[in-house]
């Protein structure tokens, strides 16, 4: 075994690499204008965790990732992420300012569907009962046929005139179809989105979201709110199919177990025509109805139904107070910690400080490049926990180093020969005990989920971080300072306890 | 701290002795102690357990939360805020100095009367607080959500228990791997017990904490094994010292290290506690501080009273250590080394074999009543006789 660990001149340049990275780096993020991507506890903003409702397959989980992260992207909000944790999709939408608005549009988490309208229903009584089995169709006389609605085109402003089938009144009994029943394959009885009170009886689903491909809010030329929407090739075929069945009839847009669209087929022309892939639908639209609609009807097709396991919004002055509450707790620890040391190991302690320093200026310039590439998890009061912890366990390593001094200056070895043994044996230990920390945080990023991972993750970073600088710092200028002494004289022999001949004295 | 300022100190205290690495603690003789005092804990907390079970969160039992910051109001007035918006049997409690925290059980309404009523609860405490609804913070929770984070987290449990127990008895040994196994288990136990006495709320941060924890115990766990190692392949060898006394050694020669790295560990959980928690009323920082600190602290605790006595208790039972004890039991001058006379012995094992270049001018002088150089010199050569 080699007497000293390293040569003097590989020491001086590791020592001066170290703090010039940590530093350099530091002001390089700084100057950069890079922040950590702070997490939605610490910003404020949304997250919902979702769960299938049946079984889905892996397939589907990814497409519905995929919806949901085109719906949130189209309300705006930046720095959204949607993603898959086991069968869960979490959505994440850091600082949104109106939380409330984006939850309502993710949360419609149904898929489209079109269905036929059959009729319209009365209003349920206090006694409705659920209806077991499938839901029988109306009597003809209510029923939404071509021949009872007679829709005529002709010069009036809607272009056409048509008659309303009565309300089935026998309906009265029958309570609402519940989200359970609501399959594509049953008839179903469903509420009509902001009109309390209207209820239809719709057939089966003849067609889901997916046959639409894009869907826009406009205002045509009378300046009234329409959508517009273009099918996808394999939508299109199957669009005019039903449509033209469903010809001078109305056809139902369900969403989330709600009617958000009933309209007529081409009800200004004589006679049905393709759509040739495009279609508009209008009616008593507002702004905010019509674009409601539009986004369902582009993004509302996913292939399962979904619960929200989890909903949490976070205001943006909670965040940002825990924000304060974490940096502030962990200012503190760390000051703690710091004069702990400097009391207890005199010169050795301004190693730490200085170690910690460095290793602080790092870790955080690391959090913030990680930040700006999105790649790590979001900075959040679990990391910031994490981080808190990894305090103790960069301190000990120091404090394994130092004891280990102790204990060789304790045997009469001189202060040039115990840092270098010291530190043998230290390393190991530090090797040994940063594992099993590692491994513990690599084990919680794989398995765990939600807040646990960034746990876990900055949990890891800094023991890596712990590695790294014991031995391209502690290592160089502990070991350079040790060198450097002669008995008594050196700032490393004033440290307390580390004096030869003090230990054992009596 | 210069050499003229200690050796002032005629009779150094406890703490001087803990800092001159003079301790001889004895850590493995006296374990029905320690291991009664755990076990003591341990069943009180387990008989809480059975009695009262747990102060479950929300997370777990399903309901909705909702959080704001008014400086100006009170509990009494927020209560009846949210009582008129149509919450029928609110809990509000004050966090730290300025924010209130309502929570409620909304799980009978549907999905859709649950947000309805939640964006109501938000509005009333928004005009309670004088803001907009945007600044009150909610939660919605379903009541599989703390189960499923829970059974992720037991899974992930029993990877780590695994991949450790398999890296120990690598590394180390299979004994010691089943020590720090046992260790393990008990500050689990620990602090699952003591949530249960007090009442602490489970939450899912609750259960990442004590994921930590373990970690941590097995990481001081296996500083100290470390040393234990090291004396097993050195001072051990010398046959003077059976295998207790050996582990007894190792545990006073880290006891410096172990109580200054508790100390560092648990300062800054302090502060999360204190500083984040209570002064600024952050929650996720009060669960995991919490949990961390009940964990650290039993932590600490069985790295060096329970699993180091556990290990020498083990290998005693070996016949090669159990013949040492035998001999080191009848010995007549039974002493107990000191960290410091052990490494002033290991200096000159060091010096014979001319390593050092420590002039004599630095060697220790010898502490009475601790091991003398002629003691050392006359044991070597009973050795050698055998």
């Amino acid at each position: 075994m080699a007497q000293q660990v390293g040569s003097r001149r590989s020491m001086i340049v590791s020592l001066i690499l170290t703090i010039a990275i940590a530093f350099g780096s530091l002001v390089a993020t700084l100057s950069l204008g890079w922040g950590p991507k702070l997490g939605l506890d610490l910003a404020g903003g949304l997250s919902v965790v979702y769960a299938p409702a049946t079984h889905a397959s892996n397939a589907d989980m990814q497409e519905v990732v995929t919806i949901l992260g085109n719906r949130v992207n189209g309300l705006g909000v930046s720095g959204a992420t949607v993603n898959l944790q086991g069968k869960n999709v979490v959505v994440s939408v850091p600082g949104a300012k109106d939380a409330r608005h984006v939850l309502a549009i993710v949360g419609e988490t149904a898929q489209l569907l079109f269905r036929p309208v059959l009729c319209q229903v009365a209003e349920p009584t206090k006694k409705a009962k659920t209806y077991t089995g499938s839901v029988p169709t109306c009597a003809s006389n209510y029923l939404w046929t071509e021949a009872n609605l007679g829709v005529t085109p002709n010069n009036s402003p809607a272009g056409f005139a048509s008659n309303a089938p009565a309300v089935d009144p026998n309906y009265s009994v029958v309570k609402t179809t519940s989200p359970p029943k609501d399959l594509p394959g049953n008839n179903v009885i469903l509420p009509y989105l902001g009109n309390p009170g209207v209820r239809y009886l719709l057939g089966k689903s003849e067609l889901t979201g997916q046959a639409i491909g894009k869907a826009v809010a406009q205002q045509d030329q009378l300046g009234a709110w329409v959508v517009n929407y273009t099918l996808t090739k394999t939508g299109s075929p199957e669009w005019d199919a039903v449509a033209k069945e469903n010809f001078h009839q109305a056809l139902a847009i369900e969403l989330d177990g709600v009617v958000q669209s009933a309209p007529l087929i081409q009800p200004t022309q004589a006679t049905f025509t393709s759509f040739a892939g495009t279609g508009q639908i209008s009616g008593s639209f507002t702004e905010q109805s019509a674009k409601n609609l539009a986004i369902a009807m582009e993004f509302g097709a996913l292939p399962v139904r979904l619960n929200p396991l989890n909903t949490l919004i976070v205001s943006p002055t909670l965040g940002h107070s825990a924000l304060v509450a974490g940096l502030g707790a962990g200012l503190v620890g760390l000051a703690l910690v710091l004069l702990y040391t400097i009391l207890y190991y005199r010169a050795l302690g301004l190693v730490i400080v200085l170690g910690l320093a460095a290793t602080a200026a790092l870790l955080w310039a690391i959090i913030s490049a990680l930040g700006h590439t999105a790649l790590a998890p979001s900075f959040d009061l679990a990391g910031i926990t994490g981080i808190i912890v990894s305090i103790g366990i960069t301190v000990d390593s120091y404090i394994v180093y130092f004891e280990r001094l102790k204990d060789e200056a304790r045997a009469g070895r001189s202060i040039r020969t115990s840092v270098d043994r010291g530190f043998r044996s230290a390393w190991r230990t530090v090797l040994a005990a940063d594992t099993v920390s590692l491994l513990a945080a690599i084990l919680l990023y794989l398995i765990a989920v939600g807040d646990v991972r960034g746990f876990a993750f900055f949990l890891g970073l800094s023991t890596l971080m712990d590695v790294f600088m014991t031995w391209y710092f502690t290592r160089p200028l502990v070991i350079l300072l040790g060198r450097r002494s002669n008995e008594g004289g050196s700032a490393l022999s004033m440290a307390a306890g580390l004096t030869p001949g003090v230990a054992a004295h009596e | 701290m210069s050499d003229d300022a200690m050796t002032k100190v005629k009779t150094p205290g406890r703490l001087g002795r803990i800092y001159q690495g003079r301790t001889t603690i004895d850590f493995v003789g006296r374990k029905r102690t320690w291991f009664t005092i755990s076990i003591v804990i341990i069943v009180l907390g387990l008989g809480s357990l059975g009695i009262r079970g747990f102060n479950l969160g929300i997370d777990f039992k399903g309901g909705s939360s909702w959080e704001v910051l008014a400086p100006h109001s009170s509990i009494s007035a927020m209560t009846s805020a949210v009582k008129a918006a149509g919450l029928s049997n609110p809990t509000v409690v004050k966090l730290g100095s300025q924010t209130y925290e309502v929570s409620a059980d909304v799980k009978s309404l549907s999905t859709t009367a649950q947000t309805a009523l939640s964006n109501k609860v938000s509005t009333a405490m928004a005009k309670q607080a004088g803001t907009n609804a945007n600044q009150v913070s909610t939660s919605s929770v379903g009541p599989t959500w703390g189960a499923s984070i829970t059974h992720r987290a037991l899974e992930a449990l029993i990877v780590f228990f695994i991949a450790v127990v398999a890296y120990i008895s690598i590394r180390f040994e299979p004994k010691m791997a089943l020590a720090a196994f046992i260790a393990m288990v008990h500050d689990l136990l620990v602090t699952i017990g003591v949530y249960s006495l007090f009442g602490f709320q489970i939450t899912p941060d609750t259960v990442i904490a004590i994921l930590t924890i373990l970690g941590y115990s097995l990481y001081d766990t296996v500083v100290v094994f470390d040393r234990v190692r090291d004396n097993a392949g050195g001072i051990l060898k010398s046959g003077d010292l059976s295998y207790g006394e050996m582990v007894n050694l190792s545990m006073n020669q880290t006891l410096a290290r172990s109580i200054n790295t508790s100390l560092v560990a648990i300062l800054p959980v302090l502060a999360v506690l204190l500083v984040g928690a209570d002064l600024l009323g952050a929650t996720t920082l009060q669960n995991y501080g919490l949990a961390l600190f009940v964990g650290l602290m039993s932590g600490a605790y069985s790295s060096i009273f329970i699993a180091s006595p556990l290990l020498a208790w083990m290998k005693e039972r070996e016949p090669r250590f159990r013949e040492m004890a035998e001999r080191a039991r009848l010995r007549s001058d039974q002493q107990v080394l000191t960290p410091a006379a052990a490494a002033m012995r290991a200096g000159e094992s060091g010096q014979r074999l001319a390593r050092s270049t420590a002039s004599t001018g630095t060697l220790p002088r010898t502490t009475p009543g601790t091991l003398s150089r002629g003691t050392i010199q006359a044991r070597a050569r009973k050795q050698k006789r055998r």
